[in-house]
C-alpha cells in the first residue's frame, strides 16, 4: 500500500481527482460556497491524513503539477492587457479604492485579532494576509511573522473571502465587473482572482490588478513601515 | 503554438528569479514575471498568439494549481490550530466588511466619474 501512496503518480492522480470532483461538484450544486479550491484541498488533505502520507512527500510529488503555478501566474497578464483601457480610464478610482480597502482590511484584521487576544506573533502574521499566496511568506518573514503561518492565513482568507464573496457582493448590490473583481482581488487574492476570471475577462483583468498591485505595494511598504 | 507561449511564460519567470536574486527579494519571481510581461504587452499593444493560447489554457485552471500550495495548511502549527477560532473569526468579520466595502466604493467612483464625462 505505502508504495502505491509514496509513488510520485499518487500525488499527482490525487490531485487531479480532487480538482475533477470540485468542479463536478461546484458546477452540479450551483453552490458558490462550495468553491474549487476549498473541495479540492479538503479532499487532498483528508486522503493524505488516512492513507498516512505527510505534505512534503505529497508535495514532492505533486510538483509537476504545482510548477505551472509560476507560469500561469506570469499569465495574467494577458486578461490585464485585454482590459488595459479600461484599466486607464479607471486609474484614479481603482487606485482609491486599492488603497482605501487594503488600508482598511489590515487595520480591520488587526485590531479584531487583538480585541480577540490574539497572539501576537499570529496578529502580525495576519497584517500582510491580503497579499497575494507566493508573495505572503517572504513579507511576513521579515517583519517577524511565522511563515508558514502567513501562507495558511492567505489560504483561510482566500478561502473564506471567494466563498462568502458572491453573496456579500449581491447583498451590497455590486453588479459592475471591475468592482466585483477588484473586491475578490483585494480580499482574496489568486484564489479570488481564479474565481473572478469564472465571472468573466473584465471581473478577472481587475482582480488580477488588485492583487499584483498589493501585493507588490505591501512588499515595499509594509518592512518599512513596521521597520 | 501553445508550448511557445508557455516557452515565453517561463522565461519571464526565469527573468523574474534572476531579478529577485540580485535586485528585489521582497518579490516572488512569478509576481516580477507578471509584471515585465505586462510591460511589454502594453508596449507592443496587442497579446501575440502564442501568449494568448497558453494564457487561455493555463488561467482555467488556476484553482487547480493553487490547490497544492494551499493544501500545505495540514502543516500549520499547533500554535495556529490552538489560535485558529480566533483567526477564523477575525477573518471572517474583516471580511464582512471589506468585501462589500472594496466593491461598493469602486462601483460608486465608477458611477460619478461616468456621470461626470
Amino acid at each position: 500500500m505505502t508504495l502505491l501512496t509514496h509513488h510520485p503518480l499518487f500525488a499527482i492522480a490525487l490531485t487531479l481527482a480532487a480538482f475533477l470532483i470540485a468542479a463536478w461538484l461546484y458546477r452540479r450544486s450551483g453552490w458558490l460556497v462550495l468553491q474549487p479550491v476549498l473541495v479540492s484541498v479538503t479532499l487532498i488533505v483528508a486522503t493524505l491524513l488516512l492513507c498516512g502520507v505527510d505534505y512534503a512527500t505529497y508535495r514532492a510529488g505533486a510538483e509537476p503539477v504545482a510548477w505551472l503555478l509560476g507560469p500561469a501566474t506570469v499569465a495574467l497578464a494577458v486578461p490585464l492587457q485585454h482590459n488595459i483601457k479600461r484599466i486607464r480610464q479607471l486609474f484614479w478610482p481603482v487606485l482609491i479604492t486599492l488603497t482605501a480597502g487594503g488600508v482598511l482590511s489590515v487595520a480591520l484584521t488587526l485590531a479584531i485579532g487583538w480585541a480577540l487576544g490574539a497572539d501576537w506573533s499570529v496578529v502580525m502574521s495576519l497584517a500582510p494576509k491580503f497579499v497575494t499566496m507566493p508573495i505572503a511568506m517572504p513579507v511576513a518573514e521579515q517583519i517577524g511573522g511565522v511563515a508558514s503561518l502567513a501562507a495558511v492565513m492567505v489560504m483561510l482568507t482566500g478561502v473564506i473571502g471567494t466563498a462568502m464573496g458572491p453573496l456579500l457582493l449581491r447583498w451590497a448590490g455590486v453588479d459592475h465587473p471591475a468592482a466585483r473583481g477588484l473586491s475578490y482581488g483585494i480580499n482574496a487574492h489568486a484564489i479570488g482572482t481564479a474565481h473572478a476570471l469564472q465571472e468573466g475577462e473584465e471581473c478577472g483583468a481587475f482582480a488580477a490588478l488588485a492583487m499584483s498591485l498589493l501585493g507588490i505595494g505591501t512588499a515595499l511598504l509594509l518592512p518599512l513601515l513596521l521597520a | 503554438m501553445m508550448v511557445r507561449g508557455l516557452f515565453w511564460l517561463v522565461v519571464l519567470q526565469l527573468f523574474g528569479v534572476a531579478l529577485n536574486h540580485w535586485l528585489l527579494p521582497m518579490l516572488p519571481a512569478s509576481i516580477i514575471g507578471l509584471l515585465l510581461l505586462s510591460v511589454w504587452l502594453m508596449w507592443r499593444g496587442a497579446v501575440p498568439e502564442p501568449l494568448q493560447q497558453a494564457a487561455g489554457g493555463l488561467l482555467p485552471y488556476l484553482p487547480l494549481l493553487l490547490a497544492v500550495p494551499a493544501s500545505g495548511i495540514m502543516t500549520s502549527s499547533d500554535l495556529l490550530l490552538g489560535e485558529l477560532p480566533v483567526i477564523a473569526t477575525a477573518l471572517v468579520l474583516s471580511l464582512l466588511v471589506t468585501v462589500p466595502f472594496c466593491g461598493w466604493l469602486l462601483q460608486t467612483l465608477i458611477r460619478r466619474q461616468e456621470r461626470k464625462g
